[in-house]
């Protein structure tokens, strides 16, 4: 039962209250008339004693029902027995030919609790049973009685539906709420854990540099793992929810892959045009290549990424010898687009610009690219 | 241990939750020369006992049982602004990094930095020059050019000049303040006070943010 979760259970526990309320007018509704109608009975002790027996149950079922452990399907089925036995006495208390049934409305009580603790079947249950014990006892069958027959089928079903589904809701919110609570932990704890690895990894790291020999490549290992670690976290960090663009930050570390190359960001994701960021990471990955051409292997390489808003600006560089005067403009000369072709091409076709500087300082690439989105595009139109 | 303080040594205290991690840089600096005036295990530890350690430099775990680094380095600064905190950090640069050094911390350091790279850098940082790797420079740029803080809505005194911003982009891209230096003509002197000029106007910036922050909420009307 849905109830069991405590969301749905207090959902029941106010229903219940408000039903306690409804009740308690329901009965003074049905004293009233019968007071009222007090010429009309054959058997006025008997109409008495069935008013006493109201009187008596709508105080039992409202204790009994604001207990959630009473709340059990015999205590709906006594609720409804005694509203169809106060309605079959009625042709014997009233005799032939009445109108209204000694409980009158008061018998509702019984329905809605069904309905709310049984859902739309309880409710349409109770309703059919009332229907039937209003009509059977009759002998002509006005329209109305039919009508209000009908009536006490719908609302039972119509409010048990309403209540269960109001109770599931609940109920899912709650797994949901549950569920992302969940998962804020886990990502705590594997936070902590990982850390916990990292620490353990950089210590191994450092002592086996100390040691050298085998503990030397010992640590030289867990360096490795250590570096593909935090590049995992770091671009779980910035997961991109968003599908049609694409995340330039995290797709940039991913180049810390590489031997040597160290990738810096905003630290917060940098979202372009896929199309785009796949052309600014070739261009990247072409100075890279570069790199282990003319520097070396292994030798470092740094890149830099900046988010200027209208545009983002990559810095690559490395600690080399630098490029010759003129080198580039003489392979160009000779038809050798190496270099300039595949980087100074890619950034022209993103309508960016890309400089190079040679020096003492190795050599740095530089691009400015305009940021391909909608809401930030009109300024660059008048450039 | 026979050591003869030396009193011009440096005074360090060590905050790490590893005790194993503790002892290795407890006696790299030993064997360095420095003193270590103090040790704690957790942030609690750390704030009961800086006052008594009185350290030139904090070297201290961002990760350790609460209160984390990042409020250690607030408080510690709060009790005494002179202190100088060198930040190590296993996960690398983070937000968690980023907001120690707008707490006050004047450098970071990965934990798998060598020996003598740690060595080097609690060296600079008692000198009072901040210690930033390439990841943490690019944080900072981020900080000043990033979507939130539209530069031009901060004031002057908060926003990098041209020639910071360069130098910031050439410590993200890996160049060291000699370097950089050489690059510029500066002399390294001139370099070293541009990039702590940059750490001052972080955390003005950050207080910016906070005061901004404040006064679109109406706190700050008083």
């Amino acid at each position: 039962m849905s109830a069991s979760l405590p969301t749905a259970r207090a959902i029941e526990d106010q229903l219940f209250a408000a039903l306690g309320i409804v009740r308690v007018v329901l009965l003074l509704n049905a004293v009233g008339w019968n007071i009222h109608r007090r010429d009309n009975f054959q058997h006025p002790e008997a109409a008495v004693a069935c008013v006493a027996v109201m009187v008596l149950w709508t105080f039992v079922a409202n204790v009994s029902y604001g207990r959630p452990r009473l709340r059990t399907a015999q205590l709906v089925v006594v609720d409804l027995a005694l509203a169809v036995v106060l309605m079959l006495v009625t042709p014997w208390v009233k005799g032939e030919g009445y109108r209204a049934t000694v409980p009158g409305f008061w018998v509702a009580g019984a329905l809605l609790a069904a309905a709310l603790r049984f859902g739309w079947r309880g409710g349409f249950m109770a309703g059919v049973v009332l229907a039937v014990a209003d009509i059977v006892p009759r002998e002509e069958l006005r329209q109305s009685d039919v009508g209000n027959a009908f009536l006490l089928i719908l609302a039972g079903t119509i409010v048990g539906y309403l209540c269960a589904s109001l109770q599931t809701m609940a109920a899912e919110r709650e797994a949901a709420q549950r569920e992302a609570t969940a998962a804020a932990e886990r990502a705590r704890l594997a936070r902590a854990v990982h850390d916990g690895v990292l620490q353990v990894l950089a210590l191994v790291q450092r002592r086996g540099r100390e040691l050298g020999g085998d503990l030397g490549e010992l640590g030289a290992l867990a360096g490795e793992q250590e570096d593909r670690l935090r590049r995992l976290i770091r671009a779980q960090d910035s997961l991109s929810v968003d599908a049609d663009t694409f995340d330039l930050a995290t797709a940039l570390t991913g180049l810390e892959e590489l031997p040597g190359v160290t990738v810096s960001t905003p630290g917060h994701p940098v979202e372009m045009g896929a199309a785009t960021a796949l052309e600014v990471v070739a261009a990247v990955r072409a100075c890279l290549d570069n790199v282990r051409l003319h520097v070396g292997e292994d030798a470092p390489a740094w890149v830099l990424l900046q988010d200027r808003q209208d545009r983002v600006e990559v810095s690559v560089r490395d600690d080399g010898p630098g490029i010759a005067p003129g080198r580039l403009e003489i392979a160009a000369a000779e038809g050798r687009l190496g270099v300039s072709g595949s980087i100074r091409g890619r950034i022209r076709d993103l309508g960016g610009t890309a400089e190079v500087a040679t020096g003492t300082f190795g050599t740095e690439w530089r691009f400015a690219v305009p940021r391909e989105r909608p809401d930030t595009a009109y300024g660059r139109r008048h450039e | 241990m026979s050591e003869i303080e030396d009193p011009r040594a440096i005074r360090v205290m060590v905050v790490d939750d590893h005790p194993m991690w503790r002892n290795a840089v407890e006696r790299d600096l030993r064997q360095a020369g420095l003193t270590v005036v103090g040790v704690a295990s957790t942030g609690r530890e750390a704030l009961a006992r800086f006052p008594a350690a009185r350290p030139d430099v904090l070297l201290l775990d961002l990760q350790i049982p609460s209160p984390d680094g990042i409020e250690v380095t607030a408080e510690v600064v709060r009790q005494d602004p002179s202190i100088r905190i060198l930040v190590l950090s296993a996960s690398g640069e983070s937000a968690d990094v980023l907001a120690a050094v707008k707490a006050g911390a004047t450098g970071y350091l990965v934990k798998s930095a060598s020996r003598e790279d740690l060595l080097e850098a609690v060296r600079r940082v008692a000198d009072g020059i901040p210690v930033f790797t390439p990841g943490l420079a690019g944080l900072v740029l981020g900080e000043f050019e990033g979507p939130s803080h539209g530069g031009a809505s901060a004031p002057p005194e908060a926003r990098l000049t041209a020639r910071e911003t360069e130098i910031l982009r050439m410590v993200a891209t890996g160049m060291a303040y000699r370097q950089i230096a050489e690059r510029l003509v500066l002399s390294h002197r001139t370099v070293q006070n541009h990039v702590q000029s940059i750490l001052g106007k972080l955390r003005m910036h950050n207080r910016v943010e906070l005061t901004r922050y404040a006064i679109e909420r109406g706190i700050g009307d008083a």
